[in-house]
């Protein structure tokens, strides 16, 4: 405390005298501070190193005339030398940082003192002199337009690695979903030729006569039929995807007949099933199936999917479809009033491990992550799903099958009595 | 003697309507002899006996495994170019179309020829096979 007391001595040229005189004249001084503060920093822009002041821009300044003041305050009110000295950190802190509190406050203190002299030669009474401090004030000038721009620099150099962090980390960003939209592109290129090659090529023969029976060019041409399905589906799901993505995607939501959707879903999977065989246990059969509040055809779209997946990751065993209905919350008990029908579709198949499920719900991104390139497929089916299912206000997810092994997907739909019950309340009483 | 015999042409092929196509268009086109496998072990047998006169071998592999882990076309053609006892022409028939794709391919798996997906013209096929196995 002392050795900064002496330190700030030094620099100005203060003596026990001005101290004393200043003490004396403090009151009567301080109305004004502001102008001061003012009138020195309008001298600023005036200084040839000004435009690299200012650049600092107005907030800076405003704190410089605060401490300005509050300085002086201190000064005359013959506080300095004890509080308001300890002090002095916070205060060079407001503007500048770490490092140039002190010279900051040596600075307020010279200025505080140059504009003294003109004060005391105005209010003293005449004979008694001060020493002329003319010199002084573009010494200040000087020392508070470097600290200006030490601060000003600090904290530009402080946001440009900041902005240069940003930068780097969007540039890796993009590249790396650049490269993603690529590898989808080959992907997809690499889908779409595959059923063109059975398309094309079996026309081809069917049209060169290189069928020996009426009954094999019939076999060509389901070929072709169903290559030129496969090719449909995949064109949909990227229609599909691009809608989504685009926000353009619109359902049709009603009362749809779940029963009549699993009803007329199973079939589509069955022969597949059947041909690697794996057996498809719908333990629904038996159990009364209620009325959700959905898009008819995207729902069925999106339990296809799963049932798809199910059948297209499992080698042997079975594919089981379940539903559970949850209790209905107790009224006033502040639970969300939707109830949902919660759908199951469970596989004996290779499963898919906990880490990588976020990621078989994105689009473009799983390819090398969950390896889609081994399956056939455009691998954008699940993340459609979710979109469409969300899209119904509903859910969709992945878990572990309840042995262990293969994969649980499962799908909650809105039922339709708790959605129109909270529409007609939502309407209020007549 | 030998032109007696028709010549095997060995089909690395996973999808089982390209595999059709090419079996038909060879055998029927071409004289050829089929064989139509994705099994790394069978092929490779069928290739060390010295029978095949060609393979035709596509890109992705995706059921095809090797000492316990997937191996693609690329791969297999430079193991099997590697364990033929003469001289072996390999044809990789790729849905791979992007760009640079045909040099990087052909590049990193030693195959003597490239033909891009969709393939359809019979013809063209046959006349490339021919090419390849006359040398």
């Amino acid at each position: 405390m002392e050795s900064f007391i002496e330190e700030v001595k030094r620099y100005l040229g203060f003596t026990t005298q001005d101290m004393a005189l200043l003490r004396q004249l403090g009151p009567r001084l301080e109305k004004h501070f502001p102008e001061m503060a003012e009138r020195f920093y309008a001298q600023i822009p005036l200084h040839p190193n000004a435009f690299r002041v200012f650049t600092g821009g107005d907030i800076q300044m405003v704190r410089l005339k605060q401490t300005l003041q509050e300085w002086a305050r201190g000064l005359f009110r013959g506080v300095y030398e004890e509080e308001y000295a300890a002090e002095r950190y916070q205060i060079g802190y407001r503007h500048v940082r770490v490092g140039l509190e002190q010279k900051y406050v040596i600075s307020a203190m010279g200025i505080v003192r140059a504009f003294l002299n003109e004060r005391l030669l105005l209010e003293m009474p005449s004979g008694e002199e001060s020493l002329p401090y003319s010199g002084a004030l573009n010494k200040i000038l000087d020392l508070d337009l470097n600290l200006m721009c030490e601060s000003y620099m600090h904290a530009t150099i402080q946001n440009l690695k900041k902005l240069n962090e940003q930068l780097e980390q969007a540039n890796r960003e993009l590249a790396s979903a650049s490269r993603t939209k690529d590898e989808f592109l080959s992907h997809i290129s690499h889908e779409l030729r595959t059923p063109l090659n059975s398309i094309l090529g079996f026309a081809k023969m069917i049209l060169d006569g290189m069928c020996e029976s009426p009954a094999e060019e019939h076999e060509l041409l389901q070929d072709v039929f169903s290559s030129a399905q496969h090719l449909l589906a995949l064109v949909n799901d990227i229609l599909d995807i691009r809608r989504i993505e685009e926000g353009r995607m619109t359902l049709r939501i009603e009362n749809v007949d779940l029963r009549q959707v699993l009803d007329s879903t199973l079939p589509l999977v069955a022969m597949q099933a059947a041909e690697k065989g794996l057996r498809l246990i719908n333990e629904t059969a038996h159990v009364p199936l209620p009325i959700v509040w959905a898009d008819e055809i995207r729902l069925r779209q999106v339990l296809l999917n799963l049932l798809s997946n199910a059948v297209k990751f499992t080698k042997e065993g079975s594919v089981t479809v379940r539903v559970q209905t949850p209790p209905e919350a107790p009224e006033g008990s502040g639970i969300s009033s939707t109830r949902r029908i919660r759908l199951e579709i469970e596989d004996t198949g290779i499963g898919i491990p906990p880490e990588k499920r976020d990621a078989a719900f994105e689009a473009f991104v799983q390819f090398h992550q969950i390896d889609a390139r081994r399956f056939r497929g455009a691998g954008l089916g699940l993340a459609i799903s979710r979109r469409l299912i969300e899209l119904m206000g509903g859910r969709i997810g992945l878990e572990s099958a309840t042995n262990g092994q293969g994969t649980l997907a499962w799908l909650l739909v809105p039922l339709a009595e708790t959605v129109s019950s909270r529409r007609s309340l939502a309407a209020g009483p007549l | 003697m030998h032109e007696a015999m028709p010549q095997t042409i060995l089909i690395v092929e996973d999808h089982p309507l390209v595999a059709k196509f090419y079996r038909m268009a060879l055998e029927r086109a071409g004289g050829y002899t089929c064989i139509v496998t994705e099994n790394a072990e069978e092929i490779l047998a069928e290739v060390e006996q010295g029978r095949v006169a060609l393979v035709l071998l596509d890109v992705a592999l995706r059921g095809t495994q090797w000492e316990r882990r997937p191996i693609d076309g690329v791969e297999l053609a430079r193991l099997l170019k590697q364990r033929a006892p003469g001289r072996l022409p390999i044809l990789l028939a790729t849905a791979h179309a992007m760009a640079g794709d045909r040099e990087r391919l052909l590049a990193a798996s030693g195959a003597d020829a490239y033909l891009q997906k969709p393939i359809y013209d019979v013809q063209e096929l046959l006349e490339t096979v021919q090419r390849l196995i006359r040398g």
